[in-house]
Formats: C-alpha cells, sequence, structure tokens
C-alpha cells in the first residue's frame, strides 16, 4: 500500500520538471460494476467469492501534464472519464495503473458543501468544511468574516444549514472552497452558483486565484468557460484524449463532435417519426378503402398525435423535405435552400382547390403557415385519379431544434377541407450557435462611440 | 505506518473538529442535551441493580457501583464499535469528494465516545467521593488501563469501519456481536461466579481484566495485592491481544481503503 501512495507524493518528483504541477503518467482507471449492488455477506461465504461483476474502463491510457500557473481546461460528453479524472487527482480514486504526480497543496471543489451537516449553523459548519479541505484553524479565523462577506449569508450565519434554500448552501460551499487558497484547484462544474449576480462573483473569484498564479483544472459542460478561462485544454472521449493544447481548437473539435451526433440523433428521430407517420396514414387510407364513411374517417384519432380529417376527395399521400436538387432530407440546418413537397390523389373532381402548408414547433406555436390562395396561385379543376405534386420552396430562417408540417387541402370556400393531416412531417434543424428563440432575425450588430 | 501516523497528526484539526461535530451532533436538539450522556448509563445502571439486588438477590454489596465501574468502559467500547461501523458509509458524501485519510472518520467517532466516557468518570468520582469510596487511592493506574483500553476499541472500530463498507451484514451482527461479549465479560457478575470449566474463555477476553482493573480500583479499591487477579500473566496476554486487534485493525483497514470510494 505505501509504495502505491508514495507515488502520489515524494517518489515520482525527480522525474518531473520543476515547473509541472500535475502529471498524469499513462493512467488507466478500470471500475468494477457489480451486477448485485450490496453485497452480502452471507452470499461470499457460500460462493466464496463477491458478487460477479463486469470491468469498464473509465479511462484508457491517459497522459499529460499540467504546468504550475497554468488554467487547464477539460470537455467532453458525459461518461466520458472527467470527473474521474479529476477524482485521481485529488486522490479520492487510486489508478488501476499508470501514475499521477501532484506537486504542492491541491484542493478540490468537487461537490459543494459536501460535509455539511444540517443540523449545525453555518458557523460551525465553515470551521469543520475547512477542516476538511485542509484548513488550520488559525487561517479560518483569520479569514472567517471574508467567507462569510462573500457568500452573502451574514444574517443566517448562525441558522443551521438545513434551514438554507440549495442556493444559500452552495453559496456557503463556494465561499469555503474558494478561501482555502491552494496551489492547485480542481472545479468540476461548480461555477453556475446562485443568482446571476453571485456567479459574475464566482468568475471573478476564480480570476483573482488564475492571476495569483495558482493552477487551477476545470471540468465544464460550459464552452464559453472553457475558451474563456484556460490556456490550455482536453477533449475526453470514452477515456481517451482526442485532442490537447490550445482551448479554441479544442473546443471547435469538441464542438464539430457534439454536431455530428446530434445529426445522428435527428436521423434517429426522422426516421422513427416517419415510421408513425406512415402507420397512421396506411391506417386511414385502410379505413377508407374499406368503405367507411368519410365523416367517420374525419373523426379519427382526434387525440393523436396525427390528427387527420376532411372529406377524403383529395389526400396527401406523401410529404418530404427536400432540397435543391430534389434530394431527400433528414435535417436542414440555418441558411438552406430547401422544398417541402406533397404528393396530392384526388378521389373525386375538385374545383379549385386550395393547397397549403403550416409549421408548427414542439409547443404548437405557429411557426409560419402559407397557402395557394393567400399567394393568389389560381388551381384548376382536377379529376378523379389524377396526381399532383405541390412544392413550397423557402429558405430555413428558423433556429434549430424540431418543427412539425401540417400539409392541408381545402376546398375554394376555404372553409372545409378534402384532407389535413396534423403533423405529418418532422423537419429537425440543426442548433444555431449565434442565436436563440424560433425566429432567426439574423441581426447586424455594430459598435460606436457617441462621446 | 509511522509515516501515516505523522500524516494524521497534520490532520489533527479535522480530527478535533469532527469529534467536536460528533459530540455536538449527537445531543443536538434534545431537550436535556449532553446530559444524556450522564443519563443513559445512569438509568442501565438503576435497571440492572433492579433486577439483580432486588428481584434476583445475587447479594452483591453496593451492585450499582459494583456495575457501573465495569459498565462505563464497556459502554466506551461498544458505542465506539456501533458507531463506528456504519460510520464510512454514513459520510460517503464526504469519502466520495474530498480526500483526507479516511481512519479520522472512525477515529473521530471513538474520540467522541472517549470524552464522552471521560466526562462519565468525573461523574462517577463525584458520586464515589459523596459514598465514602477511597478511589483516588489507586487513581495512578487508571491512565495506564484507559490507555490500553483506547488501543483495543481504535483497533476494533477501525477493523468494523473498513470491513462494513464491502460487507453491509456486518452493521446488523455487530449489535449482536456486542451483546454477546457484554455477557461474555464479568460487568454484570463477578468473576467468580463464573464455573471454573469457563473461567478460562472468560479470562481469555481482554475486556476481562480492563473491566477487573476498573473494579479494583473503584470498587474494591485494592490494588495490585490482595486483588489476585489481574495477576501479570493475564495482563500481558490481555496486551497482547490487544495490540494484536489493533494492528489487524489498523492493517485491514488501510488495506480496504483505497477502494472505498469506489464502494460506497
Amino acid at each position: 500500500m505505501s509504495e502505491r501512495v508514495n507515488n502520489y507524493r515524494g517518489s515520482g518528483i525527480k522525474n518531473s520538471g520543476d515547473n509541472i504541477a500535475v502529471d498524469i503518467k499513462s493512467v488507466s482507471k478500470m471500475y468494477r460494476i457489480y451486477h448485485e449492488k450490496i453485497p452480502s455477506l452471507k452470499n461470499t461465504i457460500l460462493t466464496r467469492k463477491r458478487t460477479t461483476y463486469e470491468e469498464f474502463l473509465a479511462l484508457d491510457n491517459v497522459s499529460f501534464a499540467v504546468n504550475n500557473g497554468q488554467t487547464f481546461g477539460i470537455i467532453g460528453p458525459n461518461g466520458s472519464g472527467k470527473s474521474t479524472l479529476l477524482k485521481l487527482m485529488a486522490k479520492i480514486f487510486l489508478p488501476t495503473c499508470g501514475e499521477v504526480i501532484v506537486n504542492g497543496s491541491l484542493s478540490a471543489l468537487l461537490e459543494l458543501g459536501a460535509g455539511f451537516h444540517p443540523d449545525l449553523t453555518g458557523r460551525e459548519n465553515i470551521y469543520i468544511n475547512s477542516a476538511i479541505l485542509g484548513m488550520r484553524k488559525r487561517e479560518v479565523d483569520k479569514r472567517f468574516d471574508q467567507i462569510v462577506k462573500f457568500s452573502e449569508l451574514e444574517k443566517f450565519i448562525d441558522t443551521p444549514v438545513k434551514n438554507y434554500s440549495s442556493g444559500m448552501y452552495m453559496r456557503l460551499g463556494f465561499s469555503i472552497a474558494i478561501n482555502v487558497d491552494p496551489d492547485i484547484l480542481l472545479v468540476d462544474e461548480v461555477l453556475a452558483v446562485g443568482d446571476q449576480s453571485f456567479q459574475a462573483k464566482c468568475y471573478k473569484a476564480i480570476y483573482d486565484i488564475m492571476k495569483r498564479g495558482k493552477t487551477i483544472i476545470i471540468v465544464s459542460h460550459d464552452l464559453e468557460t472553457i475558451s474563456d478561462l484556460c490556456s490550455r485544454a482536453a477533449f475526453l472521449k470514452e477515456g481517451k484524449i482526442v485532442d490537447l493544447g490550445n482551448p479554441i481548437r479544442v473546443v471547435s473539435q469538441y464542438r464539430a463532435y457534439v454536431e455530428e451526433l446530434e445529426k445522428k440523433r435527428a436521423e434517429d428521430q426522422q426516421r422513427e417519426e416517419r415510421k408513425k407517420i406512415f402507420k397512421t396514414v396506411i391506417e386511414s387510407n385502410i379505413k377508407v378503402v374499406d368503405g367507411e364513411d368519410i365523416e367517420k374517417l374525419s373523426r379519427l384519432d382526434s387525440e393523436q398525435a396525427i390528427k387527420r380529417f376532411g372529406s377524403g376527395d383529395a389526400m396527401v399521400t406523401d410529404i418530404r423535405l427536400l432540397d435543391e436538387n430534389e434530394n431527400k432530407l433528414d435535417y436542414c440546418k440555418y441558411g438552406d435552400e430547401v422544398k417541402i413537397a406533397l404528393d396530392i390523389k384526388f378521389n373525386r373532381k375538385v374545383e379549385g382547390p386550395i393547397f397549403g402548408i403550416r409549421i408548427t414547433d414542439i409547443k404548437d406555436n405557429i411557426v409560419y403557415g402559407t397557402n395557394t390562395r393567400t399567394n393568389n396561385l389560381k388551381t384548376e379543376v382536377y379529376d378523379k385519379d389524377e396526381s399532383l405534386r405541390v412544392e413550397f420552396a423557402f429558405k430555413v430562417t428558423i433556429i434549430g431544434g424540431n418543427y412539425y408540417v401540417t400539409p392541408a387541402v381545402g376546398y375554394k370556400d376555404s372553409k372545409t377541407y378534402c384532407d389535413w393531416v396534423n403533423n405529418m412531417l418532422t423537419i429537425n434543424v440543426l442548433k444555431n450557435e449565434k442565436a436563440e428563440g424560433i425566429a432567426n432575425l439574423n441581426s447586424k450588430i455594430t459598435i460606436e462611440k457617441i462621446s | 505506518m509511522i509515516a501515516n501516523i505523522r500524516k494524521l497528526f497534520s490532520y489533527r484539526e479535522l480530527i478535533v473538529s469532527l469529534t467536536k461535530k460528533e459530540l455536538k451532533v449527537k445531543y443536538r436538539g434534545s431537550v436535556l442535551g449532553f446530559l444524556w450522556s450522564l443519563l443513559n448509563p445512569i438509568l442501565t445502571m438503576l435497571v440492572y441493580s433492579f433486577v439483580f439486588s432486588i428481584v434476583l438477590r445475587a447479594g452483591i454489596k453496593e451492585f450499582a457501583i459494583f456495575l457501573i465501574c465495569a459498565l462505563l468502559p464497556f459502554n466506551f467500547l461498544s458505542n465506539s464499535v456501533n458507531y463506528g461501523a456504519g460510520s464510512i458509509i454514513a459520510n460517503s458524501n464526504l469519502v466520495n469528494k474530498i480526500y483526507f485519510p479516511r481512519e479520522i472518520i472512525p477515529l473521530s467517532i471513538v474520540f467522541a465516545n472517549f470524552f464522552n466516557f471521560l466526562f462519565e468518570l468525573v461523574a462517577l468520582f463525584i458520586v464515589l467521593t459523596v459514598l465514602g469510596y477511597k478511589f483516588y487511592l489507586f487513581l495512578y493506574v487508571l491512565p495506564v488501563a484507559i490507555f490500553i483500553q483506547f488501543f483495543l476499541v481504535v483497533g476494533m472500530t477501525l477493523l468494523v469501519s473498513a470491513i462494513n463498507v464491502y460487507f453491509r451484514d456486518l452493521q446488523h451482527l455487530i449489535t449482536i456481536i456486542m451483546m454477546v461479549w457484554f455477557f461474555g465479560t464479568p460487568i454484570i457478575y463477578p468473576l467468580e461466579m463464573v464455573p471454573e470449566r469457563f473461567q478460562f474463555i472468560i479470562k481469555i477476553n481482554p475486556m476481562t481484566i480492563y473491566t477487573a482493573y476498573y473494579r479494583n480500583i473503584f470498587y474494591y479499591v485494592k490494588y495490585p495485592e490482595g486483588a489476585g487477579f489481574p495477576g501479570i500473566p493475564e495482563t500481558l496476554i490481555a496486551l497482547g491481544i490487544t495490540l494484536l486487534v489493533f494492528f489487524v485493525g489498523y492493517f485491514v483497514f488501510k488495506k480496504l481503503e483505497p477502494r472505498f470510494a469506489e464502494e460506497i
């Protein structure tokens, strides 16, 4: 045991340069995932072994070094091993192989207020928590007022923390942690604390620590934080380092990966949706073919997500999203020129019908709607068994998300319908990072001095 | 081990603070607060005194004093072990998030119970003085007895707290084990009452020896001449077993400690 623990401490120092704060040397971490969570003595004695488990490689031969005074960011999807890495640096876990060398005192903000006792007051918890984080009582005495002031909890400091709101709890936790003043600070997703003004204070506190030349290692999903604060970054995926170095580059790599992932998810979702729609369309068509009366069809499935009604004189048989070259699309993104194409089949003669679409968002807000009548497009008289293709071409100016398209064929009185299919098509618009909301108004931003 | 003790020393403020926390939290919110640590043994003493001197008429002179001076040291052991068993799991939020030598958790429980024990002893001194016992005659033996027993308590607590992380059944089992241990120690009966052929088993138990010391100091007020028991050989055996328990407890704890965070 002593040998392994020693790897953390002195023995490795001679191998690393003076300037290195944390050195991760081909570290792997294997977890055991037990099938039965709590092993019992009985089973162990009876079966002569512990409950069965699977091994899971959380970190796979990871190496990098963080220099003194550097702010180092670690990004990656969930389960990529980021937190494991921090816990290895903090000595909470031991690596399965490889070594972790830490030069200098280290404090880990893995969870704010870990170890607070609910029955004790804020004051008592400050002392206990500071001691847990490795502070001397004398130092806490000196910084006590500062900690309380930072947390803005002057009035509640002698109240048991069980009566604190979760925001107050976190604020106190952060204030204690920030005052520990270690050489190396590990931060795991704890920057988003409290309201806007307190968050700003937190960032400022982190900046101050940076300015004092301390080493900070941050794990965050907030890519802005990483590219703003860090001087180096690592992108971790499935326990391996994908990219290491300039944070701007690493963040953009990660963005590309996330976009790829989102595309894939969108395609899957699209496929699912389409399956569902076709099933419903086929079911409702069967009912018509079976000679069921049309009224029944119009009352069909009013509770369902896909609602269809109308006389059935004309039917929308297919709807697709196409690009300019008539290729079918599963998703699109801002700025794309696309078309929504409807296939319409007439079961009876209809004079001057109106063709239209409506686009809604997932909350059923109408984003856009148009039809041939409002566009003053004349339609003709169509005979039984005639088929049409109607296309609506536009440029995508909506912001990322899922949208539904409802096609309709109306009679020329514009009050009754041959066919109306709610949410027949789902359009997936990829996220655009420049704006939020539904519509992209694409504003030009200018700044000029007026004094 | 020396290095580890040095490390623990550097964490002494944490041990102090967690011990204080244990003491504070235990009675926080109860009306009588810290007095409970006195009331508890007093009430136990009253119940046993009633049963043994009035119902069963065991014929032991001043049974209450006879009992209490053996009960207090045993309570120190059993409370530490019982609370210590679940202590690592109860503090999983700490173990999982912050590094510090894990033995601090069970140690702080031992220390908290130790202070309780000292407090009870002071109360006992007052009672003994009022009753006219000359307990102070051999009081110089007391620190030695306490010091040695302390190692036994630390060893046991470390052992069960570490094993309990891996086998949660132990927590339930330990209550029963401590009960057997209680009745296997001459606390509510004198050693002479035990049939000759069983005395050997009872004497192997180090708590028997320590109980005898406490009782010689407080109740019989005779040491070491005239006491007859415990003699040097019995004491050395008890000391040996105590050290064995201590080192086994320590090394088992250190062996299991690195994977605590993953197991809880």
